[in-house]
């Protein structure tokens, strides 16, 4: 128990140390979400409409760049290689590397999403919903993202986190839906109850699948 | 029973087995195959009655309804693979993942192309953004990213296993996609056969339907067993046992 903690504060401190984990998906988010308006319109009714949408895919696409650096330091020190030798539980260690990296690379663009009130007119009532489900959804795209690093370690093709975009369909028309409902009036707790029961269902298999997929590059 | 099908699948395991067996099997399937899709073809276009509703157009049945529907099975097929290739390590069924990868995505994007051939006069627009096609797009970006991961690897073995982790990970996420965008939006006819249960369709156009889809599948068998052959000859290359044959011949 005492190693994991230990681990979380090592992950922690690495990331905090290095500003550009987490300034990057951040400044990725605030540019595309200001550029929506200019290239589309800056009609209030047809930003509007759009919101959902394009909060939830900038999000999808701003946390894209962070996913290599889930494993990719540990990969090139070999440090990976000596957890895998250590015969410690793996799986744990992943999620709390996973954790770390949601904690860095989502839950700022979260809090920056409240801008979207501003910058594309979405109505007030939306905001709860948009918080929870990409409080719930967020967590599964990294879960993704973590599968899609693991496998295209130490390889700088786009094949890997673009193997993670259809994979995480389900979460995006989950997540834009309940928004969406609410806006209409609609009762949105079903479909956040759904990106729950997502998340907890693939937790385990994409954990597994991730060691074995760091596995891979070790044989 | 058990005993003979253990037999079989161990044999199974083996390259040379497989290629002596295969050479022997493939001109029977292929033959068949082709005749099959042949004659359902000029049954389902010229002798098969005109739809009610859809008129003539109706007939592209005959080429998206088994195209569509192998697509799927193969991918299913390719996960029963991976977790083979997961479990016993057999190397056959990473030969059969990567050769079958490709037939499959052809598989589907001839049903994709057929359907939106299909959704021209009848919806009037060559796309929509409905449940089912787009979860055969998803299946169809699913298939482009396996084939993708493949050529990343150097190491054969580390390729086979990188693409069995993937095909695993898509097949159980796969039922999710399918029921989220049937949340999301449907608008395509339901299913118009179903094993257990009437068919919405009569017996002069499902005679030639049904024929069309064995054609199809005996074709992905018959193509299914090349392109493995061709994958076993170049993985096999240096072997003892393939030079043998190859001087035999």
């Amino acid at each position: 128990m005492i190693y994991l903690l230990k681990i979380f504060q090592k992950e922690f401190l690495i990331y905090s140390r290095k500003s550009s984990s987490f300034i990057s998906p951040v400044v990725f988010f605030l540019i595309s979400i200001s550029l929506y308006p200019i290239g589309i319109s800056n009609d209030p009714d047809i930003l509007k409409d759009l919101a959902p949408g394009l909060i939830w895919i900038t999000i999808l696409l701003s946390t894209l760049i962070s996913f290599q650096n889930i494993f990719s330091e540990d990969y090139e020190d070999g440090s990976i290689e000596v957890l895998l030798a250590s015969g410690q539980n793996i799986s744990l260690i992943v999620l709390i590397k996973i954790f770390v990296n949601w904690i860095f690379s989502c839950l700022p663009i979260i809090i920056l999403s409240v801008f979207s009130i501003f910058l594309l007119y979405l109505p007030q009532e939306g905001l709860r919903p948009l918080i929870i489900s990409l409080l719930i959804g967020t967590p599964t795209i990294c879960l993704f993202g973590a599968l899609a690093g693991a496998l295209s370690l130490g390889k700088n093709s786009i094949t890997g986190p673009a193997l993670m975009l259809p994979l995480s369909l389900p979460v995006l028309i989950l997540g834009t839906q309940a928004i969406n409902y609410s806006l209409n009036g609609i009762n949105f707790f079903s479909n956040i109850l759904f990106l729950i029961a997502i998340l907890i269902f693939l937790l385990p298999i994409i954990l597994f699948a991730s060691v074995g997929a760091l596995k891979l590059h070790f044989n | 029973m058990f005993q003979v099908l253990k037999n079989f699948y161990h044999k199974l395991g083996s390259y040379p087995w497989f290629y002596k067996i295969s050479g022997k099997v493939i001109p029977f399937v292929g033959v068949l195959s082709i005749s099959l899709i042949v004659i359902s073809s000029i049954w389902g276009l010229f002798f098969s009655p005109t739809d009610a509703v859809q008129g003539d157009v109706y007939r592209i049945i005959y080429f998206h309804v088994p195209a569509v529907s192998v697509s799927q099975v193969i991918y299913y097929s390719m996960s029963v693979a991976a977790a083979v290739f997961l479990i016993w390590r057999m190397k056959m069924a990473g030969v059969y993942i990567k050769s079958l990868a490709p037939i499959g995505a052809a598989f589907t994007f001839i049903g994709l192309l057929s359907g939106a051939i299909w959704g021209q006069p009848t919806w009037g627009t060559w796309w929509v953004w409905d449940a089912r096609l787009t979860s055969t797009l998803v299946l169809f970006l699913f298939y482009l990213a396996i084939i993708g991961m493949q050529s990343t690897f150097a190491s054969r073995k580390s390729a086979d296993t990188a693409v069995s982790i993937i095909t695993l990970v898509g097949v159980v996420n796969l039922p999710i996609v399918k029921k989220s965008v049937d949340w999301w939006n449907t608008l395509h006819q339901p299913a118009s056969i179903t094993i257990s249960g009437e068919s919405s369709i009569s017996n002069e156009m499902l005679i030639p339907l049904l024929l069309s889809i064995l054609g199809v599948y005996l074709f992905v068998f018959f193509t299914g067993l090349l392109s493995m052959r061709a994958e076993i000859s170049t993985r096999e290359q240096n072997k003892e046992w393939f030079k043998k044959l190859s001087s035999n011949n």
